[in-house]
C-alpha cells in the first residue's frame, strides 16, 4: 500500500531521495542547530516549548519563529534545525497521518507516527551530508490506544528514535537546558511528572531564559519586545496551545 | 463490431441496462444541509458506505466495492497531493468531479471490451454558508448533477443517491416538498430518516410511485430501525476546525430520532 511520501513522489510533487555519496573524514556534518526547544512530561500531559528566534549565521533573521508545530489533533512536532527543511517535513508528516486516516479508515498507531517522522529524517540524509538541512526534531503525542499515556521522542539527524521517559531537548541551547530538567527531575521540589502546569511553564521559561543566557542562537524572552516562547500541551484531550497573556504572567510571577 | 456505430450504440445501451440492473437494489442515500453542517445518513446492515475525502469535502457510494474503493482512493489522492502543494482551500469538489472522476467513469463506460465501473457516487462539500453548500451526484457513466439552479429545479440544500433513478426522483420530491432551508440537526435527522425510508419504498418493480402517507412513512421507518444500522456523518460548518468530517455513534443518532 502507497503512502502520501510515495504518492508525492510518483506524482512529481516532492524530489526523488538525494543519494548519500562518498563521505570525507573531515567532512563537518552539523549535528545540531541554532535554536532550543524542550518538552516534558507533567501531571497535565506533555509539555512542549521552543524560542522564537531563527539565525543565519550569526545574524538574527527572524525573532517571532514557531517552532512548536501542531501535527495532528494529538501530535506535536518541535523543530531544531533548517526550517525550509523542518517546515516541509512537518507539512509532510501532517498531511501523511491524515492521508492515512482517510485511506485505511483508522488511524495511524503511535509507533505509525513515529516511523513515519524517522523515515523522513532517513530520505533528508543525503542533503545533511552536503550540508543542507539538517533536523533534529522532537515528537510528542499522546497514544489514546490500549493504554491510554503521552508519549516522548527526540531524535538524531539520521532518523533514529529515541522514547524518553521524563524529558527532551535538543538544539545548540540543549546542553544547559538538560541540566536544568536534569537537576529539576532530581533534586527540585517535586519531579518534573508531578509538576502543575503553572510550575511546568515556569520550569519551561527558566530553562529557556537559562539556554538564551549563553547561546546567541537561542531567543529566550524578549523582555523588552515582550516575545514569549510557544508553549503547547498535549493531553488526552487534545492540544492547547497557551495564550501569550497566561506564559507573560507566569512569567512575572515566578521568573522575571 | 464496435466499428460500427450502431452496434456501439447497441453495446453501450446494453452495458447501461446491466449497470442499472447491478445497482438497482443499493440502499439509498441522504445528504442533507442545516444550519451547522451537512448530514450523511443511510441504512444498512454491511459495508460502510459513507467516507471522508478531504478536510470539507465528504462521499457517499453504492456499488460494487472494489470499484468504490477504486474512486474513493483516486478522490483522496487527487484532493491531498492538491491540499498539499496549494492549500486546503484551493481543494474543490467541482474540480475534483469534472476534471478528474467524470473523465475517468466516461472512458471506462464507453469502452466496451473493458470493464466499466460499478458505482455511483454522491459528494458534499460544506461552504461558509449554506448558500455556498455543493451536493454533486456522479453516475457510472460520469455524467453529473448538482444541486445548483437549472431549468428544471430551483436551488437544493441536498443531494441523494438511491439503487434506481425512480427511487432518487421520489426522494428529490419529498425533499423539495418538506425541507426548508435553515433547519436544525434534529430536523435535519428526522428528514434524512423519512427520505431514506421513501427512496427504500420505491426500489424494485413494486416499489411506490408516487409519495407515501405521512403514516406509512412513519410506521415503516419504525420497522426498519428495528433491523438495520444507521450510518451517519456530518461536514461541520466551523470555520475555526480545519477537518470537517465526523462520524456519529449510532447510540447518538437514535436518541437524538426519538425512536
Amino acid at each position: 500500500m502507497e503512502d502520501f511520501v510515495g504518492l508525492l513522489r510518483r506524482t512529481g510533487h516532492i524530489g526523488p531521495v538525494s543519494p548519500i555519496g562518498p563521505v570525507s573524514a573531515n567532512a563537518d556534518v552539523p549535528l545540531t542547530q541554532a535554536t532550543t526547544i524542550l518538552a516534558f512530561k507533567f501531571q497535565g500531559g506533555v509539555l512542549v516549548a521552543g524560542d522564537r528566534r531563527a539565525t543565519a549565521g550569526n545574524t538574527v533573521v527572524y525573532d517571532r519563529a514557531d517552532k512548536v508545530l501542531e501535527i495532528d489533533r494529538h501530535s506535536i512536532m518541535a523543530i531544531a534545525g533548517v526550517p525550509a527543511t523542518a517546515w516541509e517535513m512537518a507539512r509532510v508528516l501532517e498531511h501523511s497521518f491524515q492521508f492515512f486516516r482517510r485511506t485505511q479508515l483508522q488511524e495511524m498507531s503511535v509507533d505509525g507516527k513515529v516511523r513515519a517522522l524517522s523515515q523522513l529524517l532517513r530520505d533528508n540524509f543525503g542533503a545533511v551530508l552536503q550540508g543542507l538541512g539538517v533536523v533534529v526534531p522532537i515528537f510528542a503525542t499522546y497514544d489514546s490506544a490500549s493504554e491510554p499515556s503521552a508519549r516522548l521522542y527526540f531524535y538524531d539527524a539520521m532518523g533514529a528514535q529515541f522514547e524518553v521517559a521524563d524529558y527532551a531537548a535538543t538544539g545548540s541551547g540543549s546542553p544547559a537546558v538538560r541540566g536544568i530538567l536534569y537537576y529539576e527531575n532530581n533534586w527540585g521540589k517535586k519531579p518534573l511528572a508531578k509538576l502543575s502546569e503553572d510550575e511546568a511553564v515556569t520550569v519551561a521559561l527558566r530553562a529557556l531564559d537559562t539556554a538564551a543566557e549563553s547561546d546567541t542562537a537561542t531567543g529566550g524572552v524578549d523582555r523588552n519586545a515582550k516575545i514569549f516562547p510557544v508553549i503547547k500541551i498535549v493531553s488526552r484531550e487534545g492540544i492547547t496551545t497557551l495564550p501569550e497573556k497566561k506564559i507573560a504572567a507566569v512569567f512575572k510571577r515566578s521568573v522575571a | 463490431m464496435t466499428e460500427e456505430p450502431y452496434r456501439w450504440v447497441e453495446a453501450i445501451a446494453n452495458r447501461a441496462e446491466y449497470i442499472d440492473t447491478q445497482l438497482a437494489a443499493g440502499s439509498p442515500i441522504v445528504a442533507l444541509g442545516y444550519r451547522d453542517g451537512i448530514l450523511f445518513l443511510t441504512l444498512g446492515r454491511s459495508h460502510q458506505k459513507l467516507f471522508e475525502i478531504y478536510d470539507r469535502i465528504a462521499m457517499g457510494a453504492i456499488g460494487h466495492p472494489g470499484d468504490i474503493e477504486r474512486l474513493r482512493m483516486a478522490a483522496i489522492e487527487l484532493a491531498s497531493t492538491e491540499g498539499f502543494t496549494r492549500s486546503a482551500a484551493d481543494v474543490s469538489l467541482r474540480r475534483l468531479a469534472h476534471y478528474s472522476l467524470s473523465p475517468v467513469l466516461k472512458t471506462a463506460f464507453e469502452q466496451v471490451y473493458g470493464a466499466p465501473y460499478l458505482a455511483r457516487l454522491l459528494f458534499a462539500e460544506i461552504g461558509a454558508k449554506q448558500e455556498n453548500d455543493l451536493f454533486l451526484r456522479l453516475d457510472y457513466d460520469g455524467a453529473i448533477a448538482t444541486n445548483n439552479a437549472t431549468f428544471a429545479q430551483s436551488r437544493q440544500d441536498f443531494g441523494v443517491l438511491s439503487g434506481t433513478r425512480a427511487s432518487a426522483e421520489l426522494m428529490e420530491k419529498y425533499l423539495a416538498a418538506e425541507y426548508s432551508t435553515g433547519a436544525t440537526f434534529e430536523r435535519a435527522l428526522k428528514l434524512a430518516l423519512d427520505a431514506w425510508m421513501v427512496g427504500h419504498l420505491a426500489l424494485g418493480d413494486a416499489g411506490i410511485k408516487e409519495l407515501p402517507g405521512r403514516e406509512k412513512i412513519v410506521t415503516q421507518r419504525k420497522e426498519r430501525l428495528r433491523e438495520a444500522a444507521i450510518e451517519a456523518a456530518v461536514l461541520e460548518r466551523d470555520e475555526k476546525i480545519s477537518i470537517r468530517y465526523r462520524t456519529l455513534p449510532e447510540a447518538e443518532l437514535r436518541a437524538s430520532a426519538g425512536d
